[in-house]
């Protein structure tokens, strides 16, 4: 790849300095403390939109304008239950581009937590979590990180949430912390460690507050860090497998021993190439600079586009200041949480602690339960993957449908109206019913195709399906006291008279 | 001969670093108790659990939502009781849906007279008026409160630490 000069009146704008030949674009790698980020060279592989989506870079993006206006906010708001709602009200009213910031910081927010699950996905899709033949390579232990940083961004989210202090911010925190407290034995004791009370007041306020604006940001800089260095030691994106197996096919057969290699290896004369499928080739890279740092000036102002424009058309919605005689009707939860508030309509118990429970646990141990190391970095790895992943969407949509239709129609306790048991409502119910579908899906592609890694589609592809869906009914159907209605019923317009 | 052998020095320095281990491993757990055992807060500043809601008289016959303590006072000729408004499912405030008759029901070998039921407006819970939930997610009953008359000025008093039975009503 040669590195022409470039001499026009924009090229002298927007670049102080070119790198005229590969090992000048190298040595400014190795010199300059930012670029150190990066590897010397990339592959063209690696590079390609269609691969990453560049969502991690887009997520990194996200974080940054989060700070920045994060900590123009921090000056402008009071974190006490007498002054933050009108510190807020104040910022859409009396500040200058008070509303702007406001607007930014929350559609950033929102495109963070929806770009942490579309880079999730893609991870998973292209079976980027697989460790791969580079050495010292350790992707799962990446894709555990990830994880960690999936709860993080959730976490900042939800404290960030509560800080307006109006009616949606206090109920949908009232909803979310009395989900921790239906854990056994312990749940009413976290429940009050996460309040500093026994109702949401000022101690829950101060709580959420320095978590948003001190340790969860903190942490989530920290562990992302780790996570972007990390993919340098893993050997580079998990695409980079590709080439190495090509390498390995095009490889010519390691020669025959002859009489040319002697008890040393080598007999004088003979001239060796070291044909090692594991190194890149030459003509499969280029510098770093600038054909990656270009690509990520480029998508993160897209990035900024994207947030500006959002901003300036969708409004950040302030309700009534708190309070906690009054429920709105319905009280929902943030829209990443609905598709739980949706299963904890069934059982609080199931919905709330044990599918979130495994979901995660389940998410953290994909890697070690998958260890098949063919086609990695090829979306759905190959044709019977992107069969059992159609398959496996549709059982999610088919159950997920079925189940929600069930629970509507039937509601448990009008089916079984002489039991009293608690424990049975929280075993027998459309939340568990979904996850044992789930379960029962994984086993039965992983008895028939003998892949972990096809029932491994299969099943994530069922449950990007269900969250989907589950989110979608949480959000756009559930009206007034948590009923059902279609897109097209309109909402009763009176309250529920007391 | 008193020169250390090698196996000695390695056990030595094996036993210095795990003391090491060790020490800070307890350090920080001792050290982290203070920081975590202040947060969980040894007074609240919330609400009384006990209070005042009016004279008796104040309160006509049928349901009264008082809505700072988020309960409901039943008054049915002389006789009160209180019924909490929070759902047992994740704590949002019920509201009343008065029935446009009463009616005889029995609930759980409760016979009494109904005059509504609480619906929750969160994941649609519904509860009898005497508290018990018959549909949607919430796993218990409301619960009833303590109800007495202060000696002082003879108010209604509330203790909402206190739970009580179905059957209890205080006849002033
Ligand atoms: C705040 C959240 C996150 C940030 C800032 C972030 C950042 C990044 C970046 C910049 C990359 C480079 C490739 C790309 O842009 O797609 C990447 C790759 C990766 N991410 Fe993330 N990420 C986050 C969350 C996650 C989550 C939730 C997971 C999975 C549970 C995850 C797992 C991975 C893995 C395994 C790779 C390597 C992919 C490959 O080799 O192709 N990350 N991340
Ligand atoms: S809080 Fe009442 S039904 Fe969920």
């Amino acid at each position: 790849m040669s590195l022409l000069p470039k001499k026009g009146f924009w090229d002298r704008l927007l670049w102080t300095w070119r790198p005229q030949t590969d090992r000048e674009a190298g040595e400014a790698v190795v010199a300059n403390f930012l670029l150190h980020w990066f590897p010397n060279r990339v592959t063209l592989k690696s590079l390609a939109v269609r691969y990453s989506l560049y969502l991690g870079t887009v997520l990194m993006v996200l974080f940054g304008i989060l700070t920045l206006t994060g900590v123009v906010l921090m000056f402008l708001y009071v974190p006490s239950v007498e002054r933050a709602y009108w510190g807020i009200k104040d910022l859409d009213y009396a500040v200058s581009f008070g509303w702007f910031l406001r607007r930014v910081h929350r559609i950033s927010a929102h495109l963070m937590v929806a770009a942490v699950f579309l880079h999730m996905f893609r991870v998973f899709l292209t079976g980027s979590y697989k460790k791969g033949s580079a050495v010292g390579s350790n992707r799962p232990f990446n894709w555990v990180l990830g994880v960690v940083l999936l709860i993080l961004t959730l976490f900042l989210s939800f404290t960030g949430y509560l800080l307006p202090w109006d009616q949606l911010a206090f109920w949908a925190i009232t909803v979310g912390t009395n989900i921790a407290a239906s854990v056994p034995l312990v749940g009413e004791q976290i429940r009050e460690f996460l309040l500093g009370g026994t109702l949401v007041g000022q101690n829950t306020l101060i709580r959420f507050y320095v978590l948003h604006v001190v340790f969860l940001p903190l942490a989530l800089f920290g562990v992302a860090i780790w996570h972007m260095w990390r993919i340098r030691k893993d050997g580079g994106l998990a695409v980079v497998e590709q080439l190495r197996d090509e390498n390995r096919e095009t490889a010519p057969e390691p020669p025959e021993k002859t009489k040319t290699w002697s008890v040393l290896g080598i007999a004088s004369g003979a001239s060796v190439t070291v044909m090692d499928p594991s190194t890149i080739r030459e003509e499969d890279a280029v510098p770093s600079s600038p054909f990656l740092t270009t690509r990520l000036v480029a998508v993160t102002a897209v990035t900024l586009i994207v947030v500006m424009l959002l901003s300036i058309f969708v409004a950040a919605p302030l309700e009534q200041p708190a309070n906690p005689e009054v429920t709105p009707n319905p009280a929902k939860a943030p829209w990443y949480f609905l598709g739980l508030q949706e299963l904890v309509g069934y059982s609080a118990l199931i919905g709330g602690v044990v599918i979130p429970g495994i979901v995660l646990l389940g998410l953290a141990l994909i890697p070690y339960l998958d260890r098949e190391q063919r086609r990695i970095g090829y979306w759905f790895t190959d044709k019977p993957g992107k069969r059992w992943g159609a398959i496996g969407a549709l059982w999610g949509l088919l159950w997920t449908v079925g189940c929600l239709a069930f629970g509507i129609r039937f509601p448990m306790r009008s089916l079984f109206p002489n039991i009293e048991s608690q424990l049975f409502f929280d075993l027998i119910n459309p939340a568990s019913l979904l996850l044992l579908s789930f379960v029962i899906l994984y086993f039965l592609v992983l008895k028939i195709t003998s892949s972990t890694r096809t029932a491994a589609i299969a099943t994530f592809c069922a449950f990007i399906v269900a969250f989907i869906l589950l989110t979608w009914t949480g959000t756009m159907l559930r009206g007034p006291n948590w009923e059902f209605f279609w897109p097209w019923q309109p909402w009763p317009t009176h309250p529920i008279p007391f | 001969m008193n020169e250390v052998k090698p196996e000695n020095s390695e056990s030595r320095r094996g036993f210095l670093r795990k003391l090491t281990g060790w020490l800070l491993g307890v350090g920080v757990v001792v050290g982290s108790w203070p920081l975590l055992r202040a947060l969980i807060p040894n007074v609240h500043y919330e609400p009384p659990k006990r209070f005042k809601v009016g004279m008796p008289e104040a309160f006509t016959p049928g349901v009264h939502f008082l809505d700072e303590h988020r309960l409901f006072l039943f008054r049915k000729d002389n006789a009160f009781h209180a019924v909490s408004g929070v759902c047992t499912h994740l704590g949002c405030t019920v509201k009343f849906s008065p029935f446009n008759q009463d009616k005889e029901m029995t609930v759980r070998k409760f016979t009494y007279l109904s005059a509504g039921e609480f619906h929750c407006a969160c994941h649609g819970s519904r509860f009898h008026d005497e508290g018990t939930n018959f549909a949607g997610p919430a796993p218990r009953p409301l619960k009833w409160f303590q109800l007495e008359l202060s000696p002082e000025d003879g108010q209604l008093v509330v203790d909402v630490a206190q739970e009580v039975d179905r059957d209890f009503r205080l006849v002033v």
